[in-house]
C-alpha cells in the first residue's frame, strides 16, 4: 500500500484523478499555507501559554489555539491519503479520509468547547476574581496584563491573514476540511479582541469581564464544532453532494442529469451523486428512447460527457434501464 | 504571493513594536484596579490589616506584634502607604478564610509559591527565592503595589 506513483513527477492527484493546472496550483499553495499555519499556531500556543496567568479568557484562547492545530493536520493527512490510487481492498480509493479528518476536527471542537463553557460559567457563578499581578522583565516592573494583550495581538493577526488566504483555495479544491479551517480562522481575530477586552476589563476592576469573555469564546467554539459535526456526518452518510461551504446542493448534481438527457438516444435520466471528499462518485440510470438499445460506444460516450463536465466527476457508472428506479427520489 | 507576505511581515513587526511598547509604558496608580477597593481602603483608613502565621526564620510570634523578616517587610510596605499595621495571628487555614472573607488585606507565614491555597487566594510574585505573600484573590491594585514594593525593597534581603 505505497502512495500512488506520480507520473511526470510534479503532477497532483486525488486518487486516479489528475488535477487540472489551476487545482494543482491551489493544492500546492494550500499545503504550504497549512504548514505555515501549523508553525504559526504552535508559536502562538507557546506565547499564550507563557503569558496566560490566571485569566480564564486567556486559558480559553490558549485551548482554542491548540485546537486550531487539528484542522491543518487533518487537511495535510487527508490530502496525503487521498492521493493514493484505489487498490483491491479499497475499490473506492481513499477520498473518504477527508471526511474522517473533518469529523475528527468537529468532535474535538465540540467536546472542548462544551468543557470550557461549563468552566467559564462556573467561574461566573462562583464570582471568581482573577488575580493578575505584575511581571519583572528587563529591569522594569509592569502589569502582567500588558503581556497578555501583546500575546493576543500576535495570535490574532496570523489567523486573520491565513484564513482569508485559504478560503478561495477551499472552493477551488472543493475541500471541506480546508474550508472549515479557513472559516474558523477568519473569525479568530474576534477571539483575540475579546480576550484583550477581558484582560483590560480585569485591569479596570471588572472581574466578570474575564469569565464572561471566556464563556462567549467557548460558545463560539461549541457553535463551530456543532456546525462541522453536522456537515461531516451528513457527508459520511452519502448525502447529495453539496457545495464546498455546504450552503446548497452542488450544481453538478443537476448538470449530470441535464447532460445525459441532452444525448439523442436518452429519454430520461436519474442519478445519485455523492461527495467522496474532493471528488464525486456518480451513478446514473438512463432510460433510452422507445425500444432503442444503446451500443457500448454510446454508453462510453455518455461517461466521457459526464467526465468532461468537471474534474471532480471521477468515478462514473452509467446504467441503461427500462424504467427509472423508483428507489431514487427525484431531485427537488 | 509577495503582496500578502509583505503585509504579514508588516503586521508582525507592528505586533513586536506594540509588545516592546508595553514594557516601557508607565503604570498609572489606579491601573489595574481592585474590584473590592482594598488598596483605596488602606489609603483612606491608614491601616493595613495583616495576618501572620508563625514560621521560624520568617515570622516570629511572641508577646506583642510579630517580628522577623516578613513582618518587617509588611511594616515597610505599610509605611510606604503612610499606614499602620494591624496584626492578626492565626494558623495558615484560618488566614486563608480571613482573606476570602475580606477580613484581612494580606498574610505572611513563610509561604512559598508551591502553596496549596492558590485557588482561594492570590499569591504575589516570589521574592527571596520562592517566598510569597497571600493577598485577597483578584485585588490586583493591592497585589501589583505590593509586588512593586517587594521588588524595590529587594525582598528584605
Amino acid at each position: 500500500m505505497s502512495p500512488a506513483a506520480e507520473p511526470g513527477g510534479s503532477r497532483q492527484h486525488f486518487g486516479h484523478t489528475e488535477l487540472p493546472p489551476s487545482q494543482a496550483h491551489a493544492l500546492r499553495r494550500a499545503k504550504r499555507l497549512e504548514v505555515v499555519t501549523l508553525l504559526y499556531m504552535t508559536s502562538a500556543v507557546a506565547v499564550v501559554f507563557a503569558t496566560a496567568g490566571s485569566s480564564q479568557a486567556m486559558k480559553t484562547a490558549w485551548v482554542e489555539d491548540t485546537l486550531a492545530l487539528v484542522p491543518p493536520l487533518a487537511f495535510l493527512v487527508a490530502v496525503r491519503f487521498g492521493r493514493r490510487r484505489p487498490d483491491a481492498d479499497h475499490p473506492y480509493g481513499f477520498h473518504r479520509s477527508t471526511g474522517v479528518g473533518h469529523l475528527t476536527a468537529a468532535v474535538a471542537l465540540l467536546a472542548v468547547g462544551l468543557l470550557l463553557a461549563v468552566e467559564s460559567a462556573m467561574g461566573l457563578v462562583r464570582a471568581e476574581h482573577p488575580p493578575i499581578g505584575t511581571v519583572h522583565l528587563l529591569g522594569q516592573t509592569f502589569w502582567a496584563g500588558w503581556l497578555m494583550v501583546g500575546a493576543m495581538v500576535y495570535t490574532g493577526i496570523g489567523p486573520f491573514v491565513l484564513g482569508r488566504m485559504k478560503l478561495p483555495l477551499a472552493e477551488e479544491l472543493h475541500d471541506k476540511v480546508l474550508y472549515a479551517d479557513a472559516d474558523m480562522q477568519k473569525a479568530d481575530w474576534m477571539t483575540a479582541a475579546g480576550t484583550i477586552a477581558g484582560v483590560l476589563g480585569i485591569g479596570v476592576g471588572l472581574w466578570w469581564a474575564d469569565s464572561g469573555v471566556a464563556l462567549l469564546i467557548s460558545l463560539s467554539i461549541v457553535h463551530d464544532g456543532w456546525t462541522n459535526l453536522r456537515h461531516a456526518t451528513s457527508a459520511l452518510m452519502d448525502e447529495r453532494a453539496r457545495t464546498y461551504d455546504d450552503e446548497r446542493p452542488h450544481p453538478l448534481t443537476r448538470q449530470v442529469d441535464e447532460a445525459l438527457t441532452n444525448l439523442s438516444w436518452v429519454e430520461d435520466s436519474r442519478s445519485r451523486v455523492r461527495d467522496q471528499g474532493h471528488v464525486f462518485h456518480v451513478e446514473a440510470f438512463v432510460r433510452p428512447s422507445a425500444s432503442h438499445t444503446p451500443t457500448l460506444e454510446q454508453l462510453e460516450a455518455a461517461v466521457s460527457v459526464l467526465r468532461d463536465l468537471d474534474w471532480k466527476i471521477h468515478d462514473v457508472v452509467v446504467m441503461p434501464v427500462r424504467d427509472l428506479p423508483d428507489t431514487i427520489p427525484a431531485p427537488d | 504571493m509577495a503582496g500578502p507576505m509583505l503585509r504579514r511581515l508588516l503586521l508582525l513587526v507592528a505586533a513586536v513594536v506594540l509588545l516592546a511598547g508595553c514594557g516601557t509604558s508607565p503604570l498609572p496608580d489606579d491601573f489595574p484596579a481592585d474590584p473590592d477597593g482594598t488598596l483605596d481602603r488602606i489609603r483612606a483608613d491608614g491601616v493595613v490589616r495583616a495576618g501572620a502565621s508563625p514560621r521560624p526564620g520568617w515570622v516570629e510570634v511572641g508577646d506583642g506584634d510579630p517580628t522577623g523578616r516578613e513582618p518587617r517587610l509588611v511594616e515597610g510596605f505599610a509605611a510606604d502607604l503612610d499606614a499602620e499595621v494591624e496584626w492578626t495571628v492565626a494558623g495558615e487555614e484560618e488566614l486563608v478564610r480571613l482573606l476570602e472573607d475580606g477580613e484581612i488585606d494580606l498574610a505572611v507565614g513563610g509561604f512559598t509559591e508551591a502553596n496549596a491555597w492558590v485557588s482561594e487566594v492570590g499569591l504575589t510574585r516570589p521574592y527571596a527565592g520562592t517566598h510569597v505573600m497571600m493577598v485577597p484573590m483578584g485585588e490586583n491594585a493591592l497585589q501589583s503595589r505590593l509586588e512593586r514594593w517587594l521588588d524595590e525593597s529587594g525582598g528584605g534581603q
